[in-house]
């Protein structure tokens, strides 16, 4: 039990924010906004060299073989700096066909990854915004060597440049034996394959994606067909902790600028800083993010360990996205009339981690998971003790 | 980072659950909480039993492990120690790290200081009550009023001390009086050590409102009686002087944070979480199943989540102590965020078992002995005891982020 950094750890954080400060302004955030790829190349070479889509894949395909848990805090530090690149869901896709996918399906698709040519992402949600197996309507019938895809998936991140996507369909009725999902690896540039990017709240590039005939080869199936559903399970998670991880990076950055702004301004003769109410709400937004951090830390290393985390994840899904939502409006309360302008930046870090508060699973799901989890424990539950997810 | 235990401290863990089971009974719990047929004694120190547990522990090898092993200690790591401390915490009983005092006697006693007090209350053969707050000095503690006066190679003491919790048990009095009252307030205190029952000394009970009827053990801040202390020209030599003269505030402050962390100040918050949960799984009220309300999961996820920060939390303070580095804001936060999730799981609990949880120890009708309805009057005090949840915000900003003072 040790929940501070190691030094190697430490070293690849400190490295991540001395290299995101210089390369990362936040004008270079801005434009990315505007942006139709919505990430600088400049910048995307920059990190391939540092081998960051790459980090946790494993070297033989490529990658650097490092746990799970130096990508969390790479990602934190993205996070902190706002860093407009694809890693977050390039990185999900690559682990999920790592650790689920064919021989072939590694060789082919992750030394791309590694090397920076190939940038992927996952398509799960459809009109029902909830991540249960009944979500998923999409259809894949199979057609000679072919899945035929018919239907659509929203909030897909990166899809405009992601040249591979992990679709979520449905190919089979639910039944007592499985849950009739099943993952495949599409090539975005398919016959049939269009979008529409949505307009968010983070000015992120995600799409709505509409598969309409669109082939796909059998060989592109990950995992059995019909049974991909705790496949998917284990690939929403890791999305879920590594956003998470990004979501305490940005809210650590929010916080400090406040507690940086409530030192300098003054009102009534004196720092800001100097009055109770500003400085409990500092204590506050610390408090939090450390609290938000811990629990995020906590299941990175339970998933990276091989352990059980789903409930972990949860719990750190669920306390972020109540907690860091309260530090960015702390954040605004304490700036002020300015931290809503445009021309100020703290907006930036505000309209990101209110919008991930809603991806992936809102506070009521992950609760839900968790009192569903300790409710069927048998036995007592008692805390520091495992309680495994239903 | 690394969120587990080794083999050898899980085996500690189910050695030390095993040996609770046995030889933790009643008839100790009840000596140790100086209760025999029903009643109070206020005998100070220990009686045979629980003198004959601690022998017990100190066999096993389980008193101060990460101790120095001069000291009476095991000279080990502090996570084996916090696991003892936790398990026997749980059953209400203090062990392990020598108690409170202990760590600021280590770092500012003179040796004989040091090789008396801290192997005897590794040992719990000592015990300490606390001479800080005063009728006019609360959170401003510093403004306290009680003056020692050197007279000769002796102090001469006078003054009032309040909330001195187990004044009426303990052996020993750790006090904090002012020495020179023409220094700025800070720089004119010192700290004193000396017995209980050092001529002069006089107890009074103070009841809390957990005394009619007393709460039942388990519950938070469940202490029926405190007291208030008097001192009319107490005598001590200056041995009783803990560290250097007039710098007594900055000498208490180097044990303080060290006591706001730990086992027992996060179980302190957090059993109430794991009771609801299994009392929800195992009861009902009446045909109603609050295991089966929408309102109720959310709730009892909520919370647990909550009390997982509070043990991540103090794991964080394991690990900084492990590593010997200093705390700086770290102890504060953990000492406003538990005892305020505390009391956010006292208050959900009411608003889920409803006006059964109204009813008290005794009552006709009452849930776990009135254990939720105690816990109530209870959980919000340990966001008043050893420095306020408002008096820790402060300490969160201005230690680990240079705030100004107001």
């Amino acid at each position: 039990m040790d929940t501070l950094l190691s030094e190697e750890e430490q070293m690849v954080k400190n490295s991540a924010r001395e290299f995101l400060e210089a390369e990362c302004p936040s004008a270079l955030v801005r434009d990315m906004e505007r942006d139709e790829r919505g990430y600088p190349a400049e910048l995307w070479s920059k990190v391939v060299d540092l081998g960051w889509p790459g980090l946790a894949l494993p070297e033989e395909y490529g990658g650097s073989g490092l746990p799970i848990t130096y990508l969390g805090i790479v990602l934190e530090e993205m996070g902190r700096a706002l860093a407009p690149l694809p890693i977050h869901s390039t990185s999900v896709a690559a682990l999920t066909i790592a650790s689920a996918g064919s021989e072939q399906q590694k060789q082919d698709t992750l030394p791309g990854v590694a090397s920076g040519d190939s940038i992927l992402t996952w398509a799960f949600t459809e009109q029902t915004p909830r991540y249960t197996p009944d979500a998923i309507n999409l259809e894949a019938t199979l057609d000679g060597d072919d899945y035929v895809l018919n239907g659509t998936k929203m909030f897909v991140d990166n899809f405009v440049v992601a040249d591979k996507c992990l679709v979520v369909a449905r190919t089979a009725a639910r039944s007592e034996d499985n849950e009739g999902v099943s993952l495949l690896i599409v090539d975005t540039s398919s016959p049939g394959v269009s979008h529409i990017p949505l307009l968010t709240m983070a000015k992120d590039k995600q799409s709505e994606v509409t598969f309409e005939n669109v082939r796909v080869p059998k060989a592109n199936l990950v995992g059995e067909a019909d049974r991909g559903w705790p496949i998917v399970q284990d690939m929403i998670d890791l999305a879920t902790v590594l956003l998470c991880a990004q979501m305490v990076g940005a809210a650590r950055m929010d916080a400090d600028m406040a507690i940086e702004y409530a030192k300098n301004r003054t009102a009534f003769g004196r720092p800001i800083a100097a009055f109770q109410s500003i400085s409990h709400m500092c204590a506050d937004m610390i408090m939090w993010v450390d609290g938000g951090q811990l629990l995020t830390y906590e299941a990175l290393w339970k998933l990276d360990q091989g352990l059980p985390a789903q409930v972990e994840i949860s719990q750190a899904k669920a306390f972020c996205n109540e907690k860091c939502e309260n530090i960015v409006r702390y954040g605004q309360m304490i700036h002020g009339g300015i931290g809503f302008m445009m021309e100020f930046d703290l907006h930036l870090w505000y309209r990101r981690v209110c919008s991930w508060t809603m991806r992936l699973g809102t506070t009521y799901e992950h609760r839900a998971r968790v009192a569903a989890a300790l409710l069927a424990h048998e036995g007592k539950v008692e805390l520091g003790r495992p309680v495994v997810a239903v | 980072m690394d969120f587990g235990y080794n083999a050898e401290q899980e085996a500690l863990r189910l050695k030390v659950k095993d040996f609770i089971a046995e030889h933790v009974t009643q008839d100790v719990l009840d000596e140790m909480h100086g209760i025999e047929d029903g009643k109070e004694t206020g005998r100070r120190g220990r009686g045979p039993r629980v003198a004959e547990l601690f022998r017990k522990i100190g066999y096993q090898g389980w008193l101060g492990i990460s101790w120095p092993k001069e000291y009476g200690g095991q000279g080990g790591d502090r996570l084996s120690q916090y696991i003892v401390e936790e398990e026997f915490a749980r059953v209400g009983i203090g062990v392990g790290g020598g108690g409170s005092g202990a760590p600021t006697i280590m770092a500012a006693g003179t040796d004989e200081q040091k090789d008396y007090y801290i192997p005897r209350l590794i040992s719990g053969e000592i015990s300490l009550a606390f001479g800080f707050t005063e009728p006019q000095a609360g959170a401003d503690l510093a403004s306290l009023q009680c003056r020692a006066v050197k007279d000769g190679d002796e102090w001469v003491i006078n003054g009032q001390k309040m909330y001195t919790s187990g004044a009426h048990t303990a052996t020993h009095f750790y006090l904090m009086a002012r020495t020179d009252p023409d220094a700025p307030k800070h720089r004119g205190i010192s700290i004193f050590l000396f017995p209980m029952d050092t001529p002069g000394i006089t107890v009074r009970p103070l009841w809390t409102i957990q005394s009619d009827p007393v709460a039942p053990p388990a519950t938070t801040y469940g202490t029926a009686r405190t007291n208030e202390t008097f001192m009319e020209n107490v005598r001590v030599p200056q041995s009783a002087l803990l560290g250097e003269e007039n710098m007594g505030w900055y000498v208490g402050a180097m044990g303080l944070n060290l006591d706001r962390v730990g086992a027992s100040r996060y179980l302190i918050s957090v059993r109430r979480d794991e009771d609801i949960v299994n009392w929800v799984k195992e009861n009902q009220l009446g045909d109603l199943s609050l295991a089966e309300d929408p309102s109720v999961r959310d709730k009892l996820a909520e919370l647990w989540i909550e009390a997982q920060v509070c043990r991540l939390m103090t794991m964080r303070s394991m690990s900084i102590v492990e590593h010997d580095e200093t705390f700086t804001y770290e102890g504060s936060a953990e000492k406003v965020w538990a005892p305020e999730h505390g009391v956010r799981t006292a208050e959900a609990i009411s608003q889920m078992l409803g006006p059964y949880a109204t009813l008290l120890r005794g009552s006709h009708g009452a849930i776990e002995d009135g254990l939720y309805a105690h816990q109530l009057m209870g959980a919000f005090q340990s966001g008043i005891n050893h420095g306020s949840v408002q008096v820790m915000r402060d300490q969160v900003t201005r230690r680990g982020f240079a705030f100004p003072r107001g």
